[in-house]
């Protein structure tokens, strides 16, 4: 009974799920390009040979799992916050909670656009603040450390909204009796947010990181619209990779091996994850 | 009652069998429909208009607006001919998407159409870029080529070589009549192998060598040319900035009047004799700047209208290209919107002249034009030039003061790994360039 309820769902995720990825494996193992006339052609394991070797591939491996590492790490953290905050009451609360889901309800594109001029050299706000104050040229999107920074910060301002909800509703969901017990027992309040906090969000937490990692892995409006994946590649996300041997160069086999390629590294992160997070519950279950 | 009811009901649906039967009976006009950028769309609204009232009852002709990015662009016409039911019949195609395009097995061979008469009025500028494997794909809709601007109440005549240039340049900062000297294109995407493109040719080198089919990028003028690029920044000839600039970036420095020079397309000349430009009437064109031995060079980037394959209105869809690119239309297009025309006979009409004095000056400079190689894996070539010059662009000095010696050997180097790497590539996909 069980299966037959689901079987709706699943067959769906098979749809749009499944169907592409199978067709993107099959992909992988055919010469598809334009010196192939858009013909898909067997070639073994050709395209996986050059993705091991390829150094661009991993190189963009390395810099979107950081990316997507940094970004989501500093999103839970400011999001706790911020949904702390907005769990109290005070007066204004309602317009305030509406107002921080801005930034989440912009379109990726518009908002990297405007970052675009915000940083822009020398005519943005900020480059104009930092001449004023004698700080000369930042220049921001033309350093590839500073971009790096930039395209981290205007993910995090983009997306730590959604985290925020989730955890919002997370914290709604803790009776206020237990608190209450809590204070009782003569506990302080970063006790209570240790003790009893954390540990009941910690499934909307996971929920939020598995969600949110995922999506920052798959990076491509922001970057390709801030930055284009430069200076010198050193933004190019693994999706952006994809993307321009698929729409750019117009080698769909390659492509699908980049994708599928980073599709299994994503899996093998999360699984490592899972790893390390069962690995320090079993930690912290045999202590006394 | 009931009869009359059904009296009714036949007459009405007699009426709609004869309606029906005059409705077939007319002749539909050919729909014709073609994907152009927003600006060139936008220019073409009233002559689409001109069309449709010449050509009524027989072909309807539609521009579909598509974005403003060139990318874009591609991306959307691309999309849709994978799919295989494509709704245009014609497109609006950048000079450097035609090798891959035809290759793919999309456009249309437009010879049948057009003769070697129509091809010999073009300007050299508008001639190149339209074939590929000896077919002709393309018909210009205007001409675009790299010009250098520069400011007539700075200097009394443009830098011929690039040490002029970079010398002014530097003076013009270092006496506080400018901020930024020179403005181009630095920023990671295509703009940037354009700017490279001239300044190689500049240098004697080339990118492509059409006779053997050979790169050349491992050549000492490639060598030479990144190091004067790169250069231009560390001596503050341009700003630090210029390494995420594209057309419009510069456009915008060099309009406040913070700029002594600026590398753009000749679209800007109209832009820069706006009432809100600061340098309105300070402005005059120059070909780009070459060694004093060499030829200077002007990248092509022009745009022209491609028959799809799977148009199944060919006739019609030709007859359109022909009144958007006709003499007339370019003239239209220049005067209304400052776009440069493909006919050689304009460049010299005092009409056009009058209103735009610079018109001559990108004359010449469409007779030094010069292509990006033309392969259907140029986008692969040109990634990875621009990966490896941004690189060189943006690289942190090093703390000990740099001798041209080391500068030109951190270009040899990064030069040389494009030219292995696009070896390397050509080999893995079995192709030539």
């Amino acid at each position: 009974m069980t299966v037959l309820l689901a079987l709706p769902a699943l067959l769906l995720m098979a749809v749009v799920f499944g169907w592409p990825m199978l067709r993107y494996a099959w992909l992988s193992f055919h010469a598809d390009s334009v010196l192939t006339g858009l013909v898909p052609i067997p070639n073994g394991g050709a395209n996986w040979l050059r993705l091991l070797t390829d150094s661009r591939f991993w190189l963009d491996a390395g810099q979107t799992t950081r990316f997507a590492i940094v970004s989501v790490g500093l999103e839970l953290i400011l999001a706790l916050a911020i949904a702390l905050l907005l769990d109290q009451r005070w007066r204004g609360r309602s317009a305030v909670r509406a107002l921080s889901l801005l930034p989440w309800a912009l379109p990726t594109t518009m908002m990297a656009l405007g970052w675009r001029w915000i940083f822009n050299t020398p005519y943005g706000p900020i480059e104009q603040v930092a001449e004023a104050a004698g700080f000369g040229p930042l220049n921001l999107l033309s350093t590839p450390a500073m971009t790096w920074i930039v395209t981290v910060l205007a993910d995090v301002w983009k997306t730590t909204p959604f985290i925020t909800l989730i955890l919002l509703a997370g914290l709604q969901t803790i009776p206020e009796d237990l608190y209450a017990a809590f204070r009782l027992e003569g506990g302080s309040a970063f006790q209570a947010l240790r003790r009893v906090t954390i540990p009941l969000l910690m499934p909307y937490i996971l929920l939020s990181l598995l969600f949110r990692m995922a999506q920052a892995f798959g990076v491509f409006d922001l970057i390709q619209v801030l930055t284009g994946g430069g200076p010198a590649g050193s933004t190019e996300s693994l999706a952006l990779y994809a993307y321009l041997n698929g729409m750019r160069f117009l080698d769909f086999g390659y492509s699908a091996t980049v994708m599928v390629g980073g599709f299994l590294l994503l899996t093998a992160l999360i699984l490592l994850g899972a790893l390390l997070l069962r690995m320090t519950g079993a930690l912290r279950a045999m202590q006394p | 009652m009931r009869r009359g009811f059904r009296i009714a009901s036949g007459l009405i649906g007699l009426l709609f069998v004869l309606a029906c039967l005059a409705w077939s009976g007319q002749k539909q006009p050919v729909p014709v429909s073609i994907l152009m950028p927003a600006p060139y769309a936008d220019a073409s609204t009233q002559m689409v208009e001109a069309f449709n009232r010449e050509h009524r009852g027989s072909i309807h002709l539609e521009v579909i607006r598509g974005p403003l990015e060139t990318e874009s662009i591609s991306d959307l016409a691309i999309s849709s001919l994978l799919l295989g039911d494509t709704p245009f019949d014609a497109l609006l195609m950048d000079v450097t998407w035609l090798p891959k395009y035809a290759e793919a097995g999309w456009l249309e061979p437009l010879d049948p159409w057009f003769d070697q008469a129509a091809l010999d009025q073009l300007i050299l500028g508008a001639r190149l870029g339209n074939h590929h494997k000896g077919q002709l794909y393309r018909w210009p809709l205007g001409a675009d080529v790299g010009v250098l601007y520069w400011r007539t109440d700075l200097m009394d005549s443009p830098p011929s070589t690039p040490e002029q240039l970079s010398d002014i340049a530097i003076n013009l900062v270092q006496t506080k009549r400018v901020t930024n000297g020179y403005v181009w294109q630095g920023r990671q995407y295509e703009g940037l192998s354009c700017n490279f493109v001239e300044v190689l040719h500049g240098f004697g080198g080339q990118w492509l060598n059409p006779a053997t089919g050979q790169l050349e990028l491992d050549a000492t003028s490639a060598a030479r040319a990144a190091a004067w690029m790169q250069s231009l920044i560390t001596t503050g000839a341009s700003p630090k900035a210029v390494t995420n600039y594209s057309e419009s970036e510069s456009l915008q420095a060099f309009k406040a009047g913070d700029a002594a020079f600026m590398r753009n397309w000749p679209y800007a000349w109209a832009e820069l004799q706006k009432p809100e430009s600061n340098v309105r009437g300070n402005v005059g064109i120059a070909l780009m700047v070459a060694e004093p031995d060499q030829s200077p060079a002007a990248t092509v980037g022009s745009w022209g209208l491609s028959l799809l394959k799977q148009s199944p209105h060919r006739e019609a869809a030709v007859e359109a290209i022909r009144y958007l690119t006709s003499e007339a239309a370019q003239r239209e297009r220049f005067l209304n919107q400052g776009y440069t025309p493909t006919s050689k006979s304009l460049f010299t009409d005092p009409e056009l002249i009058a209103v735009s004095s610079a018109l001559p000056e990108i004359a010449k400079a469409l007779d030094y034009s010069v292509s990006r190689p033309p392969s259907p894996l140029y986008a692969q070539l040109s990634d990875l030039l621009q990966r490896q010059l941004n690189g060189l662009l943006t690289a942190e000095p090093e703390k000990t003061n740099r001798t041209i010696d080391t500068a030109t050997a951190a270009s040899a180097a990064a030069m040389n790994s494009v030219q292995t790497k696009s070896d390397m590539l050509l080999r893995a996909t079995g192709a030539e360039a």
